[in-house]
């Protein structure tokens, strides 16, 4: 008789739905928190933002442009960091998320500023994230204001910004795709992680072990109900935006949902690894916070990641909550679709299998 | 493949690092016998019953049940195998009748056969008055009722039972070990640990297993019979008093005295086998007992196990 590693799915995926179902507490958290979260990061403060990933179109090559760009990057504000031939590329690197904000220096600026005439630059802003459009802006006023070297009147440059994406700035427009990995994190991942501690602390997981039910039967069976939930909250958060701050999807809702699968995967599988390593309850409800503060802090859900230090910027590309804010604000925001998210989507997909391998494997053992 | 042994185990042992937590361990049982496997708490029963259930494999030896290689067969043996542990290992947020259904489920049945079963194991255990109840709110008895339900719902040849009446009331231990007999007159084979002595003695066949090792197996019959449990040259006897513990304590001074205890409202003793009923009465008189009464008795399995695991203990 070979063993069915999928036995048991459909008796576990009934028996976990009855389990969510009639623990108030998981219920409550499911609506609650979406509701409060949106609520209160719908109106979220500003932070100082620097060093955000600019590209540059230079189309003067002169020594005065150049001089310009060093003195935008003097303000610490931008970081030249790209160039792009055109206006085009610039604007397909913004929706791809490669950079936040895009300067282009036309032909005659070097001509224009010798001549003491009023020059002109244009600067494209994405405004999916509301703080760094904020600073962006910032960063020309600091140039405007500062003193000139004689015969070069680069404070007299005629700056014409144009936000993409988000024209009016809108702090709920950027808090309300974010939060919806947020809220996907922190309800999913403290679900799961309950849910083997509690059936080995209750004696029922040895009592599931001498049974013929399979690995991944059990394994599936009780992510499977929160696999649904997840579809039910990013529907509520969705949602509440809509009614509460007018946020619209810009781009395709079905991929929205699509490239957040594996996101919701990963999360369940985090909590399931919390699951098998937690001694108890009480212990896998701590570990699972502790797992919430970097993805709040370093993930880009609130601070920008072009603010941290480098290796902090590595860390938060093995966050989950990372790629999928890319994937989120891509879809709501700018309307990007698979051709610009799919590296994050990737990502998502390599950590969710990571995160399963590791949970499933770790299982295995804490039966034994 | 079916030799009448449901249980065989061939120098079963295992070991976790340099700790052997079963040495060598052999023990037959036989179909639809009631086989009671005893020992102190950390003796090795646990990690014994779970290599037989599948759920660890051995270090070395072998092991089948019911017909099937325990680490080769796993699946079949899972299977074929009920288990019912001593803490109640149901969901206490589900019903009764949705435990039912999940553990069915969980061994594949499914449709009228699932219905069938469900009813066959509800009628056994006559739990038809809280069907709609969560198992969280079912008094002790109840929820063993249930958890023998869920495990036999499968129609298992052989049921584990480990320590399935710890902290129940007395009725109900006796309600629960009326169904036990049931199950065994249909032929099933029940695998059982316990601490009661008088579960013990219901039991076809005994193996008591100490530090890890196999001691002694047998009938509670032959047990009693061992010569470890009544040395040569003494013999056993009860004394009843009407204060059994002033007497206890006054007999154990006495030289022909080599252990007392008392069981009950009497004292038992064992005595030198030359030393007559009637010294043994004198010395109670003298001591201020009054109206001693003497009868020889046999050991009882609590007996054997005191004087086995003394025996051990002093080498």
């Amino acid at each position: 008789m070979k063993p069915n590693l999928f036995n048991g799915f459909w008796a576990v995926t009934v028996k976990e739905f009855k389990h969510l179902l009639r623990d108030k507490g998981s219920v409550g958290l499911a609506i609650m928190l979406p509701i409060f979260q949106v609520v209160m990061y719908g109106y979220a403060i500003d932070f100082d933002v620097r060093h955000i990933t600019t590209v540059l179109v230079d189309y003067d090559h002169s020594r005065e442009s150049r001089e310009y760009v060093a003195r935008l990057h003097a303000t610490q504000y931008l970081d030249f960091d790209r160039k792009a031939d055109n206006e085009a590329e610039a604007v397909q690197m913004l929706r791809a998320n490669t950079a936040r904000v895009a300067v282009v220096i036309p032909p005659d600026f070097s001509r224009n500023v010798l001549a003491g005439k009023r020059a002109q630059v244009g600067v494209l802003v994405d405004g999916s994230d509301s703080q760094v459009s904020f600073r962006a802006r910032t960063a020309f006023l600091g140039v405007q204001a500062g003193s000139d070297p004689p015969a070069l009147s680069l404070s007299n440059v005629d700056v014409r910004t144009n936000v993409l994406f988000n024209p009016t700035s809108k702090t709920s427009t950027f808090m309300i795709p974010g939060l919806i990995g947020l809220i996907l994190q922190i309800v999913l991942v403290s679900l799961t992680s309950g849910s083997i501690v509690r059936e080995r602390e209750q004696g029922s997981l040895e009592q599931l072990m001498v049974s013929p039910v399979g690995k991944y039967g059990l394994i599936f069976g009780k992510l499977f109900p929160f696999m649904v939930l997840a579809i039910g909250q990013m529907t509520l958060v969705l949602g509440l935006g809509y009614f509460l701050f007018d946020v619209t999807v810009a781009g395709n809702l079905a991929l929205l949902y699509a490239c957040t699968f594996p996101f919701v995967l990963a999360s369940l599988s985090l909590g399931l690894f919390i699951s098998a390593v937690a001694q108890n309850q009480a212990q896998a409800a701590q570990l699972s916070t502790f797992a919430f503060l970097p993805a709040i802090l370093i993930s880009g859900f609130i601070f920008p990641r072009e603010t941290m230090p480098g290796f902090l910027q590595l860390v938060s590309l093995a966050l989950p909550l990372t790629h999928e804010l890319n994937v989120l604000r891509g879809i709501v925001v700018r309307g990007a679709g698979l051709a610009e998210l799919w590296p994050s989507v990737l990502a998502m997909w390599v950590i969710a299998g990571l995160l399963l391998a590791a949970a499933s494997a770790k299982f295995q053992k804490s039966i034994a | 493949m079916s030799d009448g042994n449901a249980i065989k185990t061939t120098a079963l042992t295992k070991k976790f690092g340099d700790f052997t937590a079963v040495d060598a361990l052999e023990i037959n049982v036989r179909k639809g016998s009631i086989f009671g496997f005893l020992g102190p708490n950390g003796s090795g029963k646990s990690t014994a019953i779970r290599m037989l259930a599948g759920l660890l494999t051995p270090t070395s030896g072998q092991a089948t049940v019911n017909g099937f290689d325990v680490v080769k067969d796993s699946e079949a043996v899972k299977q074929s195998i009920g288990y019912m542990s001593q803490s109640f290992a149901l969901y206490k947020d589900l019903s009764v009748l949705e435990n039912l259904d999940f553990f069915g489920g969980v061994y594949g049945l499914k449709g009228a056969h699932l219905e069938e079963r469900k009813q066959a194991v509800i009628d056994l255990v006559g739990i038809h008055p809280y069907l709609e109840r969560r198992a969280g709110l079912l008094s002790g008895g109840w929820r063993q009722r249930l958890a023998l339900a869920a495990a036999i719902i499968h129609e298992p040849e052989l049921l584990f039972l480990d320590e399935p009446t710890a902290g129940i009331d007395p009725v109900a231990r006796r309600d629960l070990w009326d169904l036990l007999f049931r199950l065994a007159a249909e032929g099933k084979t029940l695998f059982v640990t316990t601490h009661y002595m008088d579960e013990a003695e219901r039991c076809d066949d005994i193996a008591y297993i100490y530090l890890s090792k196999l001691m002694v197996k047998g009938s509670p019959i032959e047990l009693k019979a061992l010569p470890e449990v009544s040395p040569e040259g003494t013999r056993r006897v009860a004394v009843a008093a009407h204060r059994p513990a002033l007497a206890l304590a006054a007999l154990r001074q006495a030289k022909f005295v080599h252990d007392a205890t008392l069981v009950e409202s009497e004292v038992h003793l064992v005595v030198d086998a030359s030393t007559s009923d009637g010294s043994v009465v004198d010395f109670a008189k003298k001591a201020g007992i009054e109206d001693p009464a003497i009868r020889p008795i046999e050991p009882s399995l609590e007996d054997v196990f005191v004087a086995l695991t003394r025996g051990l203990a002093k080498v």
